[in-house]
């Protein structure tokens, strides 16, 4: 039997342009709805990118402030995760220096609380934390373009439109990053 | 497996565990209740955005800078500080004043009405240096 319409207008999810829009007209529920969809995509981006997990909340809440804030200026260059993801590059950056100049010291990982099984979690860990090593030392760039395209799994033209460079630009930056890593890692 | 497809691989589960274990709701949450607090137009005008300041300052900097240069260097004309020739004259005798006054008279072509010679030798000390206080303006 089919839905009547309504229902399935009511299933789709509303684009991000119009929760944007809602939010601007003042709507706070927008505003949550657009938290709750790129999380998580989000705090993958910061993690990736060497965000202390401890971190990880107060960094994905501050991404969100700052985007919102600033959320006039998004012209619709490129999809609103991917301008979300480079807001969070600039606050992870930020943390950085604010960690440096308070010499905050990391939890130590063994420390951190996990689930699973310590066997499986140690070997599919170790490729994880080698890898999460190789990306921490490339440069910014490079980084953010290698996240965005393995981890996000975005195409160069979008890469290129957040990052305000060229296609072929990104496409140099995402070479080099994987050539590091695999001499690194392989 | 190749090797780029491995590194995808791993750059995939990049995270992923970190991110599962987010209080999406609760984020949600906290972040609507900052932009509440501080509403995004009351946040900062965009006048006072960061740029714009450093505009002003330097703007400020320039104009101020440029006025005290002109009116120290550049504008001979300005009127400076109240101070009169006679002032330093005060030492001079009645005879030296006269001097002085005729040899105003000779450079400046003052004129006879300005300075009568007759009247200068009636005068004293005081007197010329009220003439001469007056030809200064």
């Amino acid at each position: 039997m089919a839905q009547p319409q309504s229902l399935a207008a009511s299933i789709s999810p509303a684009p991000d342009s119009a929760l944007i829009a809602a939010w601007q007209r003042g709507e706070e529920q927008a505003a949550a709805e657009l938290v709750q969809r790129h999380a998580r995509a989000l705090a993958r981006f910061l993690a990736g990118a060497g965000a202390p997990e401890a971190d990880l909340e107060d960094l994905v809440q501050e991404t969100f402030i700052r985007a919102f804030r600033a959320v006039d200026r998004f012209r619709g260059h490129c999809q609103f995760r991917t301008w979300l993801l480079t807001i969070g590059g600039n606050v992870l950056k930020d943390h950085g220096r604010r960690a440096a100049r308070h010499k905050v010291v990391p939890l130590d990982e063994g420390l951190a609380d996990r689930d699973g099984d310590p066997h499986e979690r140690a070997e599919a860990g170790e490729a994880e934390a080698r890898l999460a090593a190789g990306v921490g030392e490339l440069p910014r760039l490079q980084r953010e373009v290698f996240l965005l395209r393995a981890q996000q799994g975005l195409e160069y033209d979008e890469i290129a439109a957040a990052l305000d460079t060229t296609e072929g630009a990104a496409r140099v930056h995402y070479h080099h990053a994987v050539k590091r890593l695999k001499e690194r890692l392989l | 497996m190749n090797e780029d497809a491995k590194l995808h691989d791993a750059a995939r589960r990049l995270g992923v565990q970190a991110a599962e274990k987010l209080d999406v709701e609760r984020i949600a949450a906290r972040v609507v209740e900052r932009l509440r607090e501080a509403p995004v137009a009351a946040t900062r005008p965009a006048w006072l955005q960061p740029a714009w300041l450093r505009i002003a300052a330097a703007v400020v900097v320039l104009v101020g800078g440029g006025g005290l240069v002109w009116r120290q260097f550049g504008n001979p004309a300005a009127p400076h500080g109240a101070h009169f020739v006679t002032d330093d004259l005060t030492d001079l005798s009645a005879d030296q004043l006269r001097d002085v006054l005729n040899t105003l008279d000779e450079t400046l072509n003052l004129g006879s009405t300005t300075l009568p010679d007759g009247d200068l030798e009636d005068l004293d000390a005081q007197q010329l240096q009220a003439v001469l206080r007056s030809l200064e303006g």
